[in-house]
């Protein structure tokens, strides 16, 4: 960081220091906590829905050299403040939204990302930090996340790192410029304060513990605490990374510009206590808005989080293990997208890298061993004028299937991304011009299982006033895939049914489909892969699962060999000779189950779904994809590992 | 001569507390085993041994206030009824799809265990009807549909329905008729409507509250029943009246209508009692701290008030209800302490022992290191409790807390034992903060209250982090529910949903909402029998800025409102400052809700006092012991609390020992023993 030096001083971080491991175990539950109070001071006070009902917001705290000591995703501080050269002091207050500033700290620029530094005694003792999802940040399409931006100029303003309270006073030109760009300037404004005063939150916690601890215990403790989360990360690593490559391949079907399926692939290994994570083979980076910007920081605490999550759930998970992971990400590829590509529809990417990762992790990993989920953020965003002339804009996360998993099944309808919630609808039947038909789930769009898929949502929306629609998603072509004897789960489909009586299908992706009073749009997100053998699941579950009306009668016998009564009641002595039917004519479970394949699926696409396949997709004239051997030793040799002998 | 009862029921014992009115002094109190299996005959015992004492008869009692854990203890065990729900066309899985929350952090999801939720799918109707958002019908109800769904279910085996229809807080219409088709049907059966228990937005969390109401309903019914029968039989005339989870009381019937009121009667009874307490004492600003064997209740209360929140957890489940906030947390002296293997951090909770097995020092077979244990090993509890009732396995204890310390690679039992308790009294601290600081409150203003078995051993280590001083300990912890039953005014809520932005908003029609809100609240305390003087109705209005997802309840008295609406604006501007750290005058603020509360006091009575002893307290020093404080082994005296006088006064390190609890007093801190016998703790100057 370039600072003018003579102001700022960084703590130093003591050396030397062994802080007793009660005194540890106590700075770790404080840290904890001013994270959840972080939380809860943004969910109290902000206005979008999408950051007060969905939760759409992350905070973090950090070290004085910008290390997440506690937060979500990884730090960024260090990427995001290399070229500063406006100083930092006591009551500034750091904002930008531009991916391409902050390592994809963000990744569209919806985010809004705060930073506020931490003062004690003089010294920078760590960073507090916080990014929530604004509502619309301006562009052509509310919600600015157009389907059919082919750079990152038709998304919305862009905001570089840059000071908007400094020193305590808040830059009002530079604000009322920024709000000027944007469809709800009073709301962004709220969710601008409510966001700071989350970070400030977190900002007096850490003040707290300098002064009840002492600034040299409190920075020691930190250390130690990204030590230990160093060491347990290198033994789970030993344990759960083959030595041996491991390659898992899946899709996104389309960019929203008619290109696709893009693959994306991952090979992992492992190098002594070292893990390799290769993205090459992965396609190059689309013309639409798809392209997921992976932040490296932000991939490594992905993969750590999966991996620690059934260890020691209670850690403060923290960046320390980063220098034992190794991430390859080509230039120009679906998740190195080159400046100015358009990145708004990321989370299909971001979620589909996890399937990737489980895939890929599972064969050491049995534990985490699960199917595929709905794998998007399926969103539906409404605009228009409402009879008083007042503008009017809403916009809502849908779930679907969460995938089947070892504990158990998979929920139905529910959000595979943490916190998460949905908008109540007497919420959106009070605020905007809307009806809602229906909230409920579609009955077998979870695959089958010895541990069932979760079912996909499905929510009729009624349109109320003359508008405009938009529609994010995906899986409408490739499938969440079942293991070990799973089926695949269902896939999505959009039906608008017109108030003369006319249906049509939408697209997984579209802006600007124009809708009148008393249209309807069924929105179906897709469900989640089963988990081990469908045609082991107790046949009573079945029965339940039937009377529950989330499996049709049809699909208790096609799916699990299940031989119902008129009454509801299983017919054991069919059941027992349909799965034996069933068991010879299938033989052996595959490990995953893809479903059809990816040429039958384009061949059968127009039929099944009514649209034309994709076309291939192929690399941009303007970002050529490096090469897979480049990106390696690239990797390499950045993060000073040598070439393997 | 007046007669009142508080009666407090326990998991252990069932306390009593009886006094005459007319002459506060006369006062009895007695202790019973409780009779889980059915909680009557313990409130019968006692009841029955508490007149002897007084030497009065059932008849002479004229009021008997209750708190009780029925519906509590209904929702833990998942011992409730079973709950049909009739809901909305289309929503058929609002409660399968719950908010679609999984938990943190990512892939939570892998791990999630997701409740049944108190009405199965198998046990949901649509029913044909459709209520839009300003409360207009746009379906009629269908009678014919209604009355064969409703029949469907009680057939089947229903035994409890609720109706939770889409937008029913605007206008519960719909809800009613249907209520009105099931009482034609099947009379008396019980029906619980979503606009009547909760009228407010968010159908999900509407829906789950009613149906929780009708899943404890038939439970806390019968139990309600029996207690009558059974006291009328002994020849009780007395009107049985039910503590709510506000702190307020209600009549048995409104009880048995609507218990998810009452779901936390129990600690809210203690937050009553310890706030009455500390009254008296002359502390109206405490942080309340009850530690039992499983977890931790904490509460805030300002200014001689507990806060009321309007949302409370119970079991797997966030309902609304107004509660007194009582914050819980799964930290208790049966909370099982781990070291990960692979992180070697020490963990505390939030498994616990439980009673059985319990703490390893409890002799029951239990093996786990608890933090009970950890009190053991370093004498903070002694091995034998005063009155002999139960020796502690003090060798069972370190062979459990050993684990830990091999765990750890500590050089010894105590040191472990130390960081037990140190990492158990944080995660309390972390509850207290959660209640003061992150509410806008300094713990420092604040004094700490402690009861429950375990408070008053870990309350002056809480209070040195949080630094609430003084820590006060009321005597006979489970005897403050008793006294918190007995002091609670009777409280009700009118509330309506009115969603208006305040420059939409007309004060006439505010103040004329508010004007028919009170005089609801006064018809009932008239029906109450609450003499005039005695009655109290306090107006607020729920506010937010435009769109904000959550509401400040903000008082705002009817004259004021007609006058205009300025001064409801500025308040609720300061609260939310106040709160939150900023405003936004520039954004308008909205109404969400207005109510009304009507409150009846009741007479209040006089604690057991004593006459000063002096400050000498050896008088009731019982033995010394070495005790390990810090790392150190420090000799440190035992102090029998039946023999301390008010006026004694004491230095830490020290243990004051009672029937069903032990104070621990740390060094550099001096007690002091008040007139109604409370001991005060402080820092020595």
């Amino acid at each position: 960081m370039t600072t003018t030096t003579d102001e700022l001083r960084i703590a130093e971080i003591p050396t030397g220091i062994t802080v007793d491991p009660v005194t540890l175990d106590i700075i770790e539950g404080a840290l904890k906590s001013a994270r959840f109070e972080m939380d809860a001071v943004l969910f109290r006070s902000a206005m979008s829905p999408v950051i007060r009902e969905q939760h759409d917001e992350f905070p973090m705290l950090t070290d004085p050299r910008g290390r997440m000591v506690v937060g979500q995703f990884g730090a960024y501080i260090n990427e995001m403040m290399d070229d500063w050269d406006r100083g930092v002091y006591p009551g500034d207050v750091i904002l930008t939204s531009d991916p391409f500033k902050c390592s994809a700290s963000i990744s569209h620029t919806n985010d809004w990302l705060v930073l506020v530094p931490i003062f004690y005694e003089d010294e920078l003792v760590g960073w507090s930090s916080q990014f929530g999802h604004q509502m619309d940040a301006g562009g052509p399409v509310p919600g600015s996340l157009p389907t059919g931006a082919k750079t990152i100029f038709e998304e919305g303003i862009i905001i570089p790192p840059m000071k908007i309270i400094e020193r305590g006073v808040v830059q009002e030109d530079v604000l009322r410029l920024i709000l000027n760009n944007v469809r709800l300037p009073e709301m962004n404004r709220a969710d601008l304060f409510a966001i700071v005063a989350g970070c400030r939150a977190g900002e007096k916690r850490v003040m707290e513990l300098c002064e009840r601890f002492g600034k040299v215990t409190y920075l020691a403790a930190l250390e130690a605490l990204l030590d230990r989360t160093y060491n347990a990360m290198k033994f789970l690593i030993s344990v759960a990374i083959p030595e041996e490559p491991q390659t898992f391949v899946d899709y996104i079907d389309d960019d929203g510009l008619g290109n696709g399926p893009y693959k994306m692939q991952l090979t992992i290994w492992r190098e002594g206590e070292h893990a390799f994570f290769d993205w090459s083979g992965t396609d190059p980076q689309a013309l639409g808005p798809i392209n997921f910007y992976l932040s490296e920081g932000m991939f490594k605490m992905f993969i750590g989080i999966y991996l620690i999550m059934v260890n020691d759930p209670q850690i403060l998970f923290n960046d320390g293990f980063y220098p034992l992971l190794h991430v390859i990400m080509p230039e120009g590829s679906l998740l190195r997208p080159r400046y100015p590509a358009a990145l708004g529809c990321r989370t299909h990417a971001l979620a589909r890298q996890f399937d990737v990762l489980g895939g890929a992790l599972c064969k050491n990993a049995p534990q985490l061993n699960t199917a595929a989920g709905y794998g998007t953020s399926p969103y539906m965003l409404y605009s228009g004028w409402d009879g008083q002339g007042d503008f009017f804009y809403s916009m809502e996360i849908l779930y679907g299937g969460i995938p089947g998993r070892p504990i158990g099944d998979g929920m139905d309808g529910h959000s595979w991304w943490p916190l998460f919630e949905n908008i109540p609808t007497e919420y959106l039947e009070a605020y905007y011009p809307l009806r809602i038909d229906g909230y409920t789930t579609v009955t077998d769009s979870g695959g089958a299982g010895l541990h069932r898929g979760g079912n996909g949502v499905e929510k009729r929306y009624v349109y109320l006033e003359p508008g405009e629609v938009s529609i994010h998603d995906d899986r409408w072509l490739t499938r969440p895939w079942g293991v070990l004897g799973g089926l695949p789960g269902g896939r999505s489909e959009k039906i608008l049914k017109r108030a003369d009586g006319s249906e049509e299908r939408l697209p997984s992706k579209c802006d600007h489909v124009v809708v009148e009073p008393g249209d309807m749009l069924v929105y179906r997100t897709a469900g989640g892969g089963g988990w081990k053998d469908r045609l082991d699941r107790p046949v009573e579950t079945v029965v339940r699962d039937v009377s529950f009306g989330l499996v049709s009668r049809e699909n208790a016998l096609a799916g699990y060999g299940v031989v119902l009564n008129d009454d509801g009641s299983a017919d054991e002595a069919a059941t027992e000779a349909e799965r034996a039917r069933q068991r010879a004519e299938r033989g052996d479970a595959p490990n995953f189950d893809f479903g059809p394949s990816l040429e039958e699926v384009l061949a059968n696409c127009k039929a099944e779904t009514g649209f034309d396949p994709p076309s291939p997709a192929r690399p941009l004239r303007w970002s050529p994809l490096e090469a897979a051997a480049d990106a390696l030793a690239r990797v390499r040799a950045g993060d000073g590992m040598p070439a393997p002998s | 001569m007046a007669y009142r009862l508080g009666v407090d029921v326990g998991g252990t014992f069932t306390d009593l507390f009886l006094v005459n009115d007319e002459s506060g002094a006369t006062q009895f109190r007695v202790k019973t085993p409780s009779t889980p299996s059915d909680p009557s005959q313990g409130v019968l015992t006692g009841v029955r041994r508490i007149c002897d004492e007084a030497g009065i008869g059932v008849g002479e009692l004229q009021n008997i206030l209750h708190g009780t854990t029925v519906a509590t203890n209904a929702v833990l065990e998942s011992k409730g009824a079973r709950v049909g729900l009739i809901t909305t066309q289309g929503f058929k899985q609002i409660l399968h799809l719950a908010r679609s929350q999984t938990p943190g952090p990512l892939a939570g999801w892998i791990i999630m265990q997701k409740p049944d939720p108190p009405a199965s799918l198998a046990d949901t109707r649509e029913a044909v009807e459709r209520m839009d958002a300003s409360g207009s019908t746009l379906v009629a109800v269908d009678t014919a549909q209604v009355e064969r769904i409703i029949t469907e279910m009680v057939d089947s085996g229903v035994e409890s329905l609720t109706v939770a229809l889409i937008n029913s807080y605007v206008n519960g219409a719909h809800e009613r008729t249907i209520g009105e088709i099931a009482e034609r049907l099947y009379p008396g059966f019980p029906v619980t409507l979503s606009s009547e228990v909760l009228p407010e937005f968010r159908e999900y969390e509407r829906a789950l509250t009613a149906c929780m109401n009708s899943y404890v309903r038939p439970k806390v019914q019968s139990y309600l029943n029996h207690v009558q029968s059974e006291l009328a039989g002994a020849g009780a005339t007395a009107e049985v009246n039910i503590l709510r989870s506000d702190a307020g009381l209600m009549t048995t019937m409104e009880a048995a209508r609507n218990p998810i009121y009452g779901v936390l009667s129990g600690p809210s009874g203690g937050v009553a009692g310890a706030l009455f307490v500390a009254t008296k004492a002359g502390f109206k600003d405490i942080l309340t701290f009850d530690m039992g064997g499983t977890s931790t209740d904490v509460a805030l209360c300002q200014d001689g008030q507990p806060t009321i929140g309007r949302e409370t957890s119970i079991g797997h489940f966030r309902i609304k209800v107004p509660a007194v906030n009582v914050h819980t947390v799964g930290a208790g002296g049966g909370s099982i302490s781990h070291v990960p293997e692979l992180t070697k951090a020490l963990r505390v909770g939030p498994q616990s022992a439980g009673a059985e097995p319990g703490p390893a020092a409890y002799g029951k077979g239990g093996e786990e290191p608890t933090v009970t244990d950890a009190n053991v090993v370093l004498g903070h509890l002694p091995p034998s409790l005063l009155g002999g009732e139960m020796s502690l396995d003090v060798e069972a204890a370190h062979a459990a807390v050993k684990k830990v310390a091999d765990a750890m690679g500590l050089d010894s039992v105590e040191q472990a034992a130390e960081g037990i308790l140190a990492i158990v009294n944080e995660n309390m601290a972390g509850a207290l903060r959660l209640v003061s600081v992150q509410r806008g409150h300094d713990p420092r203003d604040f004094a700490l209250v402690a009861y429950g078995g375990a408070g008053p051993l870990h309350a002056n280590a809480v209070a040195e982090i949080m630094g609430s001083f003084p820590v006060l300990v009321p005597p006979a912890p489970g005897l403050l529910c008793a006294i918190g039953d007995l002091v609670a005014d009777f409280r009700d809520e009118f509330a309506q949903t009115y969603i208006r932005v305040l420059g939409d908003a007309s004060p006439g029609e505010v103040a004329d909402i508010l004007d028919t809100l009170g005089a609801r609240a006064t018809k009932w305390l008239e029906g109450e029998g609450i003499a005039e003087e005695a009655r109290t109705v306090s107006f607020s209005a729920d506010m937010r800025y435009h769109r904000q997802g959550y509401e400040i309840p903000v008082t705002l008295d009817p004259a004021d409102a007609r006058a205009g609406l300025a001064g409801l604006e500025e308040r609720f501007n300061q609260l939310h400052e106040q709160l939150y750290g900023f405003r936004m005058p520039g954004t308008a603020s909205e109404i969400v809700n207005l109510r009304a509360v009507g409150s009846g006091s009741v007479p209040k009575p006089e604690l057991p006092t004593g006459s000063a002893g002096g400050a000498d307290a050896s008088g009731a020093v019982a033995e010394e012991h070495e005790i390990v404080f810090h790392g150190d082994r420090l000799p440190t005296k035992i102090y029998d609390r039946a023999k301390l006088a008010p006026g004694n006064r004491f230095e830490g390190p020290a243990i004051v020992t009672e029937f069903d609890s032990t104070t621990v007093v740390l060094p550099g801190y001096v007690a002091e023993v008040d007139t109604n016998f409370n001991i005060l703790i402080n820092p020595k100057v």
